[in-house]
């Protein structure tokens, strides 16, 4: 898997009405790269992953994994979302299930995994983010910061090739972000593919083997965090990060 | 009170009257007390189980790159719901059950008037509960069906696990709303022969003349029906809304 191709996107753009949101996007993800994505709002940066988990359709341009196309056919959708998973601002833990039923409901509904079996993957990813003790909890009863650390768990037991987060973090009171990306970045050690969308530029810098700034529906620059944070190309970048740092 | 209330042989005023037929045609109440509950649970139940299928069926989205015949399969059946809702919310129910009891009637096939009672109940309250359903599926968050369809699950699989019994919880009140609506609305079957409360009282009222205080106790009766059944209900929705502390699991506290 490492150093393999696992998702590219070819010339996408996404249009909502006669309003262009995604202009001539074009990149792709190997495998154990971590990918920040960041911009300023309502560049687009949601709208690509939503396109990229097919929550969207895009107008024009094709999405590849392992070089295979992405089709918007029912059951291949499905099984490609098994692999590509996505973790969301607003959490969307399942309300009518507790914490360890959130954990189980796919592996046993899509991977038919056996029940003992889906347990004990819910209890070892739920242990990798210090969620274990609350298994019985229903979501309503956790802080954000938890609730997040069981999506994250959540998605993980689907042992996802690439797993998407829009903006995990924002939605949260500033003291549970700390736990959070905690989480992501003891994930990014292990390997796991990532691509984040953030607005946590410390992270990004820290975390991401590579980071796309996006700007206007555009990829403005696409580099190691190194150069891109530091001597950024584009005067746009340029222009974004010194709004961040000053503001 | 005086035991004279209850000399019921010679009833002289309206009360007395009520309790001199509630006790010799008590037979008569009983069973029509029966069938009206009998059609108005298995109406209402059938109508929910209905309204639900429509509900999801209003709810299904074409995509693009579905094959032909799922479109068109669905699009149909769209239709279908739609008109069925119209037709049964734009007319009165007494006149749909005459239309469905002697319309199958008349293409010859025997038809009790239960079991037209039930249809007709059944179908009326389906229109409703569609309504009802939709809306239920439409106060849930978004992302609640995201979350479910990015984990690999069909919309159908989100739907059922994790869309309905939150909708549903939601819709409680008004399904309880309708059984009770359900529960009164079986008085019009009289007109197809159906022996429910209202027709037996019509019955138990006519040997004396004495309608007024026949219509007084099944009023009495449908009074109380509808009074424990919404205490049934608020228990149930009560009980339904209790939070539950959750017990830590101590046995995972430690990471290792
Ligand atoms: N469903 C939609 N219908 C119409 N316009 C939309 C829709 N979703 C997004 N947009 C528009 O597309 C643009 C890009 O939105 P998007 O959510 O992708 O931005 P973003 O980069 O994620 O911003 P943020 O940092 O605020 O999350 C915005 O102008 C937004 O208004
Ligand atoms: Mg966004």
């Amino acid at each position: 898997m490492e150093n393999e191709i696992l998702l590219s996107v070819e010339q996408l753009n996404k249009s909502f009405g006669d309003h262009e949101v995604l202009k001539q996007i074009d990149f792709s993800v190997t495998g154990g790269e971590v990918i920040c994505i960041v911009g300023s709002s309502g560049s687009g940066k949601s709208t690509l992953l939503r396109c990229i988990n097919r929550l969207e359709h895009q107008t024009s341009g094709k999405i590849y994994y392992h070089g295979q196309e992405v089709r918007d056919i029912q059951s291949e959708v499905n099984k490609y979302r098994a692999k590509v998973g996505m973790v969301f601002q607003s959490f969307n833990l399942f309300n009518n299930m507790s914490v360890l039923k959130n954990c189980m409901a796919a592996t046993q509904k899509v991977l038919h995994l056996p029940q003992e079996e889906a347990f004990s993957r819910a209890i070892k990813h739920l242990k990798s983010v210090g969620m274990a003790p609350y298994i019985n909890a229903m979501p309503d009863q956790l802080s954000g910061g938890q609730k997040q650390r069981v999506a994250i768990a959540r998605s993980l037991c689907m042992n996802p090739e690439l797993l998407l987060f829009d903006e995990p973090t924002s939605a949260l009171d500033p003291e549970m972000v700390g736990e959070v990306l905690n989480v992501m970045k003891a994930l990014a050690e292990t390997g796991l593919t990532m691509l984040i969308v953030t607005h946590e530029m410390g992270f990004a810098r820290d975390v991401s083997t590579r980071t796309i700034f996006m700007d206007k529906g555009y990829i403005a620059e696409d580099d190691v965090p190194e150069r891109l944070f530091t001597n950024p190309q584009n005067p746009r970048t340029r222009e974004f990060l010194s709004r961040f740092i000053s503001g | 009170m005086s035991m004279a209330v209850f000399m019921t042989q010679d009833p002289t005023n309206s009360f007395q009257w009520m309790v001199f037929l509630a006790q010799k045609y008590s037979r008569l109440f009983l069973q029509g007390m029966w069938i009206t509950l009998y059609v108005a649970v298995i109406g209402t139940l059938g109508g929910f189980l209905l309204g639900f299928l429509i509900g999801i069926v209003e709810d299904m989205k074409i995509s693009a790159d579905d094959s032909p015949v799922k479109k068109v399969l669905i699009r149909v059946l769209k239709i279908i719901c739609k008109v069925y809702v119209e037709l049964f919310r734009g007319t009165p129910m007494i006149v749909q059950a005459m239309i469905i009891f002697y319309g199958i009637s008349q293409t010859g096939v025997q038809i009790s008037p239960d079991i037209a009672g039930i249809l007709v109940t059944l179908l009326n309250t389906g229109a409703y509960m569609t309504e009802t359903v939709r809306a239920g599926i439409n106060s849930i968050d978004a992302g609640q069906k995201e979350g479910a369809l990015s984990l690999g699950m069909s919309p159908l699989n989100a739907m059922f696990m994790v869309i309905l019994p939150q909708a549903f919880k939601n819709i409680i009140p008004e399904m309880a709303n309708t059984f009770l609506t359900n529960l009164k609305m079986t008085s019009v079957l009289n007109v197809i022969g159906v022996s429910e409360l209202f027709m037996m009282a019509k019955t138990a009222g006519g040997t004396y003349y004495k309608y007024f205080e026949s219509y007084l106790v099944i009023a009495l009766i449908y009074l109380v029906l509808c009074f424990i059944f919404n205490r049934i209900f608020k228990l149930i929705e009560k009980k339904m809304s209790v939070r539950k502390n959750y017990a830590l699991a101590i046995e995972y506290m430690t990471n290792d």
